[in-house]
């Protein structure tokens, strides 16, 4: 297959995973909006007005970031329970195609929330051409940490019933403890570089800066708060998660 | 040029306490073309040896070369001549039958053309148009495993591995199955598939093989595997012989309404005359592949350990 039939097959996953799927089980919509509307909700009644405009940006990451939950969960379901992946896999399409295409379909699941609360974010901050484009960068570059994340983590399930508690506990850590819906200055200014062990906060930082957010510098490792070293830093991990997903992958068992 | 050829194939599972060999030195070849069975009890090896030819599983040991090119080394070219149907795989739950098939089709680089022609013709050949708007998550289990099959048939593969193909399906679809897997046969394709169905390898393969406990017993055509066990008749009998009278007759196995017993044409007149004398019902018929297959495999298993079929 040459590398546009590849591309092809990409977009063709893309669209019977992911638009057909979203459009024949709209509940998937509601349940991916749910999570991050509420923790919105519970800003806006009980933290200060100006702490809202970062649960917007972290229900946008969050969003994001929950492309990573849904490409663990399906890769893990295609290839344990349904053995669609062996299907897929054994026919001229190469791997790295169906991970691609696994992302992508997430993506478009995530899209209708990711336009919502861009829109809402419209609203409370001003957001113009530019804004908006940094912003997509962004949540590209997070779509594509948290997906090659997800599948890494979905190659090591050697069973369904592994799945929902392995997946609680590394997406809230990823979306829920680090600053993602509050401002990483409400962390004490001595313990702000331990949020960056968590590759998430890289990416709300980043989108902070996007939107023009404060960004406070963080006192031990102030290069952390530099756009460049938080964008290659988020680069270099989607790569290295990329890379080792793609060695441990069980395309073919050992 | 043959399609298949496995050469000193071993695969070990390594357990918590000890090693399981799943396949043990085994040598097959299956010729271009060729509609060939597998056939083995549960956990005999067949699934095993599909995976490991179809670069889904690597062998402990040994090799197997697909259209000359081996399947360790050149994974991703073995994959460019092949399609699977894995064992006990189900399609995506909100797709239809023909979502699946054309989508499949597209996605291995088929033309919307194509992908449309071929659906029409595999799921009419199945007797899927009826189904062929429905979600798969509203079909029934044996709808399910014919979408999977279609969307694999479909692509006329140059090698087609059908692990249980017909899993669940009532006997008119596996028929309808059937015809479709001789069709792309037909076309061209080497054809391997494994089934419990004895008469479903019977009808469908040109060749077979059995295998047990990771070995081959045989390989050749069905008939000669009847031959090979060296009973040429079956006697049923009613109520009234003990399996110790006949036991020197040839092989005898308890059944619902008495016992069978495979033997050669010259003990029939005496058997079906001392039968009749204790007025005991007795019916003549030709060994079947399932009962050569059972006689063989069963052999194998005592040779292995005397006391298992006790």
């Amino acid at each position: 297959m040459t590398w546009k039939s590849q591309a092809n097959a990409i977009f063709r996953i893309c669209y019977f995973n992911g638009f057909l799927a979203l459009r024949r089980s709209p509940i998937l919509l509601v349940a991916i909006v749910l999570t991050p509307l509420s923790f919105l909700f519970f800003l806006y009644v009980i933290a200060p007005r100006s702490v809202l405009p970062f649960g917007i940006v972290g229900g946008v990451m969050f969003t994001a970031l929950f492309t990573g939950n849904g490409m663990m969960n399906d890769c893990a379901y295609f290839r344990l329970e349904r053995q669609l992946q062996q299907v897929f896999v054994s026919s001229p399409l190469r791997p790295l195609s169906w991970i691609l295409g696994m992302a992508l379909s997430e993506l478009a699941w995530t899209l209708p929330a990711l336009v919502l609360f861009i829109i809402v974010l419209g609203l409370v901050v001003p957001v113009g051409a530019l804004t908006l484009l940094a912003l997509v960068g962004v949540i590209l570059l997070t779509w594509l940490l948290s997906a090659s994340l997800g599948f890494l983590i979905s190659t090591f399930f050697r069973q369904l019933r592994e799945i929902w508690p392995v997946g609680t506990v590394v997406f809230t850590s990823l979306s829920v403890l680090p600053p993602i819906f509050y401002p990483l200055a409400a962390i004490p200014a001595g313990f702000r570089w331990a949020a960056f062990v968590s590759p998430s906060t890289y990416a709300s930082q980043l989108a902070d800066h996007a939107v023009g957010l404060p960004v406070p510098t963080i006192s031990v490792v102030p290069l952390l708060s530099s756009i460049p070293v938080e964008a290659t830093g988020m680069v270099l991990l989607t790569l290295l998660f990329t890379l080792v997903a793609m060695r441990l992958a069980r395309w073919r068992e050992p | 040029m043959d399609a298949l050829v496995a050469r000193s194939l071993s695969k070990m599972y390594r357990g918590r306490h000890r090693t399981v060999p799943a396949l043990d030195n085994v040598d097959m070849t299956i010729a271009k073309g060729r509609l060939f069975a597998f056939l083995g009890r549960n956990g005999a090896g067949k699934t095993t040896f599909i995976k490991i030819s179809s670069a889904l599983l690597m062998p402990t040991a040994g090799s197997v070369q697909l259209f000359g090119v081996d399947v360790v080394d050149h994974a991703r070219e073995v994959r460019e001549q092949i399609a699977i149907v894995p064992q006990e795989g189900k399609p995506f739950y909100h797709l239809t039958p023909r979502e699946h098939v054309e989508e499949y089709l597209r996605v291995r680089g088929a033309s919307a053309e194509t992908a449309r022609t071929r659906a029409d013709e595999i799921l009419e050949g199945m007797g899927m148009l009826p189904y062929e708007e429905i979600p798969a998550m509203v079909l029934s289990g044996g709808l399910q495993q014919r979408t999977l099959v279609a969307m694999v048939l479909a692509t006329e593969a140059p090698f087609l591995f059908l692990d249980e193909p017909t899993l669940g399906m009532d006997p008119f679809a596996r028929r309808q199955v059937w015809e479709v897997i001789r069709r792309a046969a037909r076309k061209g394709s080497t054809v391997l598939l494994t089934t419990h169905y004895l008469d479903e390898a019977e009808q469908l393969s040109e060749e077979l093989a059995v295998i047990e406990g990771g070995h081959v017993l045989y390989q050749g055509e069905a008939e000669a595997l009847k031959s090979k066990v060296r009973r040429e008749v079956r006697l049923q009998f009613g109520y009234g012989f003990t399996a110790q009278e006949l036991a020197s007759y040839g092989e005898v196995y308890a059944e619902r309404n008495g016992l069978t017993l495979l033997t050669t044409r010259n003990h029939v007149e005496e058997l079906t005359r001392r039968a009749l004398e204790r007025k005991i019902a007795v019916h003549i018929g030709p060994v079947t592949l399932e009962e050569a297959f059972l006689t063989l495999v069963g052999r194998a298993i005592e040779d292995e350990d005397p006391g298992a079929l006790a």
